[in-house]
């Protein structure tokens, strides 16, 4: 099937991105079917060979997703200049050079007051050769889109699910780090506090008796969390079974949060009642900004979980 | 060479109408794409790949048809069927085809090709 990621692969990088998963799966299915149905007949795989013919016939990549694209537009003048498959092409490359010129023309010709031709002519030029061009390729392009190999696709990318990518490591060093300074914190609380560790012993701190349970369990979930990031690294887990555990872990957290907002606001006490007073406020207020990040953070997770049970798309192969 | 160019642009056109009527009209009983394509061929009307599934989009963003994704044979396939719009749409384009369809008998009736 690496015919077919190839020539998927190059049909999705002309779509918008909003839609490329899901027609990409349509296409998939839909053209395995045809692959299946010819194997079928035939008593036998299909050789390469036979694969490249299914997809020439299934169309250029560039037309297929010119197709595919909004509003399927097209230039006409009493006849069709240029057809939807180029047009997308047309209005890109109009749009940018256009951008470019006024950008670089207009400030000149304002210093010039020179608006008119110092900026209409060059547009009106542009406009006219880029439409000429697109004219003339949409003419001929039954001759230039039609000759295309399948086997002259480019090769697959470095499919990006399958090693870690920068932000599976950084998520995972960031999250192991944590982890650990957390852990160790009641050992070494110079690792929170600094140089005001040495204070600690003079403020006759005494903990609120649940502290160790809710400690345990802030650690117990964080564990979890580095061992999710870390079958992450290496994709030994599918996207979706990824996203429920990481749901179910920040579902927990919340909980762990609400419980321990509600618990307060004596969380510790002290000999300086002043110093007390400050510690929890500013704990609690730290506790209510981790249940809002793991709340939009599960939010996100169920949307995104919902909308793909929803399409029932699968992960992406490409 | 002009006739011919001439003559595939305007078969374009005869085609284009006829396509979306037939493909709404197949839709009545629910396909995915390949199955789809495989119908309108059985029933002898040719259509590219390339032209079938980004059509199937545009008549769904119009409200014509309907999707929803599900397993067949251990893969998931996006199977379309009319919609209630689509159902009155093509009940009034049914309307029209016909009355055109006796109106052009008529009219080729006093022409001798």
């Amino acid at each position: 099937m690496n015919l077919l990621n190839r020539y998927l692969q190059a049909v999705a990088r002309l779509l918008p991105k909003a839609r490329r998963d899901d027609i990409i799966a349509e296409l998939r299915a839909n053209i395995l079917s045809q692959m299946e149905d010819r194997e079928q007949e035939l008593g036998r795989p299909l050789t390469e060979d036979e694969q490249a013919e299914i997809l020439r016939h299934h169309g250029n990549p560039t037309v297929i997703a010119g197709r595919y694209r909004e509003g399927n537009l097209g230039l006409a003048f009493g006849v069709q200049l240029i057809g939807p498959e180029l047009f997308p092409f047309y209005k890109n490359i109009l749009l940018l050079n256009l951008s470019l010129t006024l950008l670089i023309l207009f400030p000149v010709s304002l210093i010039g007051r020179a608006v008119f031709p110092g900026v209409a002519i060059p547009l009106l030029a542009q406009v006219s050769i880029i439409t000429l061009i697109f004219t003339l390729l949409d003419r001929y392009k039954g001759a230039v889109l039609d000759k295309w190999d399948p086997r002259k696709l480019p090769a697959l990318k470095a499919a990006v699910e399958e090693g870690p990518t920068a932000r599976n490591i950084f998520e995972f060093i960031a999250t192991a780090v944590g982890t650990v300074w957390l852990a160790l914190t009641p050992w070494w609380p110079y690792l929170m506090l600094g140089p005001g560790a040495l204070w600690i012993p003079s403020l006759g701190l005494k903990f609120w008796p649940q502290w160790p349970f809710f400690y345990g369990a802030i650690v117990a979930v964080l564990c979890a969390d580095v061992i999710l990031r870390f079958f992450s690294l290496f994709r030994w887990l599918p996207r979706r079974r990824f996203r429920v555990v990481d749901l179910a872990l920040r579902g927990v957290g919340i909980l762990i949060g609400v419980l321990l907002y509600l618990e307060g606001p004596n969380y510790v006490t002290s000999s300086n009642a002043a110093f007390a007073d400050w510690a929890n406020s500013t704990f609690r207020v730290c506790i209510a900004v981790a249940i809002a990040i793991h709340l939009w953070r599960a939010g996100w997770l169920l949307f995104s979980l919902l909308r793909e049970r929803h399409q029932m798309l699968p992960a992406r192969q490409y | 060479m002009a006739n011919e160019s001439a003559f595939e642009n305007l078969k374009l056109e005869l085609r284009r109408g006829c396509l979306v009527l037939a493909v709404l009209a197949q839709l009545r009983q629910e396909h995915y794409g390949y199955t789809l394509r495989k119908a309108l061929t059985d029933d002898g009307l040719e259509i590219e790949e390339s032209t079938l599934y980004p059509l199937l989009r545009r008549l769904e963003t119009q409200g014509l048809l309907t999707s929803e994704w599900r397993e067949e044979d251990k893969r998931n396939k996006r199977f379309y069927r009319l919609s209630k719009d689509g159902k009155v749409i093509l009940k009034q384009l049914l309307e029209e085809w016909r009355s055109m369809g006796e109106s052009l008998d008529r009219i080729l009736q006093e022409v001798k090709v």
